[in-house]
């Protein structure tokens, strides 16, 4: 295993901290992207809701709570593991942070199990817009927006996930194999660690968007 | 901390008298994979070029086929040629135009940085610029699309029979490239400024670059998800936005215009930036009211958020929304007021020189101006109700567009000309191609206004005849207009290789960027510059003026 | 990414306690949606996510602490939301003609 390099900041910068700082702000301005292009789509989730309030509430019947509650365990969860990671980078404890941030993957991978699995659930559900969609009575023909709207926001939360998935892979396999998080700079791991709880985030909003309709 | 103040050791140093960005390293890879900002300028300005011209074609064939009321294309071709021109020159030119190139190339050099914060971001929005570009033309290439730049519901999303997906997939392609280029511009300019280079010493340019990204950043994720939406209504048949199944087609509308409106505010803001440059460097003055200037800037860039229903004011939507969205909109005309009050004072006792940037400028000031009030007839709901979807507003958006922003573009491109290539293009030319394209706008785009008064809708290959001489006008201006656009090409593409060596500040500007070489080096500056006062600091009375880093001059 | 390791980030307790709270806040959530609490259930559903959303910026992501101009960026985006939301609404809650498939209409001008 290689030794932490001394790592210079590049030349635009005056030091180090400056780029790590630079980073995590470079992340937040990108978050302010994410923000409004999830926000644009539960405009249109709130716009169709507030329309129509009990076609909403006979076609959220079959959401899968259960598997939307577990999911919302696990990425909150997840954003432990991950902030525990952080803090282990920041004391050096190498072996304590690979630890927490494979458990983050894990969690995941987890997430997306269940959500293939609830996938699953709900082809054979027939809710399905543009597939095999059947419409319940009650519901028509408004509530197909309601499943418009979950496959469209859980298939884009879903890719998102993803990235984070694979930018932690990086972290793992390329930086910090190669000795590059330090506690000196972790910089990079921070910015992956905000990515990865705004996406958490955009979960904690879609999980009432979407399990909580038409329960009562 | 947001002031930087590095080593000058971190880079190869710069031995040789004659290397700088251009001559440092140059293979192919060197380009492709460069990190420099300036090189990646040029990369972008290669692109844009090319799909001015691409756009420009497509504008040709539609003025020749509107020069006569028989016209020249098949209708269903004509619908497509309108959709791909807009398409094209908004995404693939106007846009990105001056910040990509000009912005790329300048704000580190203005604010006193080595590069962006993060270069390789700076290189990955020209690879996804180009992505999308491939997209569009096979967009194009295959047929185009034929709903018109707006894509509007139901046409796109279930009767349109061209090539809509491509074409929307292109554009939301496009914006990641316009995310990522806000992105490192809004945190270039809070963290990487000089020592002494504090906001209110920024240049305008700076300040408008500045304006542009906050609303790139805000519009486009908005655009992204809409056209998102098309696509998958148009995939997989569901009814988003019909109304038979609950939808609303005027939420696509809503949502498209919720960027679309901000996004004709990011054409402008830039060319307003490089306007405020031009003008205090040829009037030999400060610009009046520079507070102002900035203010309004920032007030442009915040009120373009509330005024997008004024596109749909016959729509469909609720009266109320009408009359809201018509006051906001002439709200948002008091800053741009602000701006041309107060750029026409800054030529008061100057010693005005008529260079071919200030021939633009100025030019940008007037057309600008006319485009302005126009666009506060259109804000009239009584008026908009007769002129919405006629010549009127293609000649108002025009004069904007083209009139100001392309002029302010060229007049950036000559202005910098010489700090970009090290050379000096032949004057003469260059005034004579501003004066050219000035005269040729306005054969162009003038008779337009009286057309769409008389009530000539707009995307329509075909008119009655009695408005022949009109449109033919028109169509005279527009080949004007195309000889002055390829003059620059022939002249600026001479001057690279027979052109005058430049020094590095042929204008005796005051900004930064005037204290190094031209070329630049790669490295941009050798020591961190330490920033003594404003910008501007012209003092025609005295006899000399004054660059940022503190440094006199004799004029 | 301070030079000196942030003895802040020493401490575990208070991400496992935020986390605790946070799956008890999900939880009320949750029961909110089972009890008849009409229109009132998803005002309290949201407004606890936004909740959660908070400490999860606040805490997880870092945000109290310097460098304080993120906390412009992390408010902005929705503050951005809210010119779509708003306008937006000014359109939708006057539009007699909206929405199109209601079985009851309110307004027979239409």
């Amino acid at each position: 295993m290689p030794s932490s390099r001394t790592i210079a900041p590049e030349i635009q910068y005056a030091s180090l901290a400056q780029q790590g700082e630079t980073a995590q702000i470079g992340m937040w301005v990108f978050l302010v992207n994410e923000t409004l292009f999830f926000g644009a789509l539960i405009f249109t989730y709130f716009l169709y809701r507030l329309s129509y309030p009990s076609e909403f509430a006979v076609a959220a019947k079959d959401a899968v709570l259960w598997c939307g509650s577990t999911n919302l365990v696990l990425l909150l969860t997840s954003s432990l593991t991950m902030v525990l990671a952080i803090n282990a980078a920041a004391q050096g404890r190498r072996s304590e942070m690979v630890a927490w941030l494979i458990a983050t993957l894990a969690l995941g991978f987890l997430f997306l199990g269940f959500k293939g699995y609830e996938y699953f659930e709900d082809v054979r559900d027939k809710v399905v817009p543009g597939l095999n969609f059947e419409m319940k009575p009650g519901e028509a023909p408004a509530g197909e927006l309601f499943w418009v709207f979950y496959w469209v926001a859980t298939g884009l939360h879903a890719v998102h996930l993803s990235i984070g998935i694979g930018l932690i892979l990086y972290m793992l396999l390329w930086r910090i194999r190669r000795g590059e998080i330090t506690p000196t700079y972790y910089a990079p791991l921070e910015v992956v660690a905000i990515y990865w709880s705004f996406v958490d985030a955009v979960w904690l909003f879609l999980y009432p968007c979407i399990y909580l309709v038409g329960r009562s | 901390m947001s002031i930087a103040a590095f080593e000058p050791g971190a880079e190869p140093a710069a031995d040789v008298e004659s290397s700088n960005y251009l001559t440092a390293r140059n293979t192919i890879a060197s380009w492709l994979l460069t990190r420099d900002h300036k090189r990646i300028a040029l990369l972008f300005m290669a692109s844009i070029t090319f799909f001015f011209f691409v756009g420009g074609f497509a504008a040709t064939l539609m003025r020749m086929n509107l020069a006569t009321p028989g016209g020249l294309l098949q209708p269903s071709v004509y619908n497509r040629m309108f959709t791909m021109h807009g398409i094209i020159m908004v995404w693939f030119f106007l846009i990105p135009s001056i910040p990509a190139t000009l912005g790329n190339f300048f704000i580190p050099l203005m604010i006193g940085a080595r590069d962006l914060a993060f270069p390789r971001v700076n290189l990955a929005s020209w690879y996804v610029f180009n992505l999308s570009g491939l997209v569009v033309l096979f967009a194009l290439v295959m047929g185009g699309a034929d709903t018109g730049w707006t894509f509007y519901t139901p046409l796109s999303t279930e009767y349109a029979n061209g090539y809509v997906f491509a074409a929307a997939m292109a554009v939301f392609i496009n914006g990641f490239s316009s995310i990522m280029t806000a992105l490192n511009f809004i945190v270039t300019i809070h963290r990487l400024r000089a020592p002494g280079m504090t906001w209110m010493r920024l240049p305008l340019f700076v300040w408008g670059v500045y304006a542009v990204s906050v609303v790139m950043l805000t519009a486009t994720p908005v655009l992204a998800m809409d056209t998102f939406l098309l696509a998958v209504e148009r995939f997989l048949g569901v009814g988003l936005f019909d109304p038979s199944r609950g939808g609303d087609p005027l939420l696509w509308q809503h949502m498209f215009w919720f960027y679309s409106h901000p996004a004709v505010y990011i054409m402008i803001l830039p060319g307003m930036g490089v306007v405020s440059e031009i003008i205090p460097c040829f009037a030999r003055r400060p610009v009046f009211g520079y507070a102002g200037m900035v203010v309004a800037l920032m007030a442009i860039a915040v009120l373009s958020f509330f005024v997008w229903a004024h596109h749909m004011f016959v729509a469909g939507i609720s009266i109320y929304a009408g009359v809201v969205f018509s006051l906001m909109t002439f709200f948002v005309a008091v800053p741009s007021a602000i701006k041309v009050f107060n750029w026409t004072v800054s030529l008061h006792k100057g010693a005005i020189l008529f260079d071919a940037p200030m021939l633009y400028a100025l030019g940008f000031v007037l057309l600008f101006t006319l485009g302005g009030i126009t666009g506060l007839m259109l804000a009239t709901l009584a008026v908009d109700v007769h002129v919405h979807g006629t010549y009127f507003v293609v000649a108002h958006f025009h004069y904007i567009m083209v009139g100001a922003t392309v002029s302010a573009f060229f007049g950036g491109l000559h202005y910098w000309w010489p700090k970009i290539t090290g050379r000096l293009y032949p004057e003469i030319w260059a005034r004579f191609a501003a004066i050219l394209m000035y005269f040729g706008f306005n054969l162009t785009f003038f008779p337009q206004f009286v057309l769409g008064y008389l009530g000539m809708p707009r995307r329509s290959y075909t008119y009655p005849p009695e408005w022949q001489s009109w449109n033919l006008l028109s169509s005279a201006g527009a080949s004007i207009l195309a000889v002055a656009y390829l003059m620059p090409l022939l002249y600026l593409g001479w001057s690279l290789i027979w052109g005058r060596r430049a020094g590095p500040n042929p204008w005796r500007a005051t900004g930064l960027e005037w204290t190094i070489p031209s070329p630049p080096p790669s490295g941009n500056f050798e020591h961190t510059p330490h920033v003594a006062l404003g910008p501007y600091s012209y003092d025609p009375e005295r006899g000399r003026y004054i660059s940022q880093d503190g440094t006199s001059h004799a004029v | 990414m301070s030079l000196e390791v942030d003895p802040r980030r020493a401490g575990r307790l208070p991400f496992i306690a935020a986390w605790g709270i946070m799956l008890l806040m999900a939880g009320m959530s949750l029961l909110t949606a089972f009890l008849r609490m009409g229109v009132w259930a998803p005002v309290l559903e949201f407004t606890i996510a936004a909740l959660q959303v908070a400490i999860l910026f606040i805490l997880f992501m870092r945000l109290k602490g310097p460098p304080s101009l993120r906390w412009v960026f992390a408010a902005s985006g929705f503050f951005w939301l809210l010119f779509l939301y708003g306008l937006s609404m000014t359109d939708y809650a006057t539009r007699h003609s909206w929405p199109t498939q209601r079985v009851e209409i309110e307004n027979p001008r239409d």
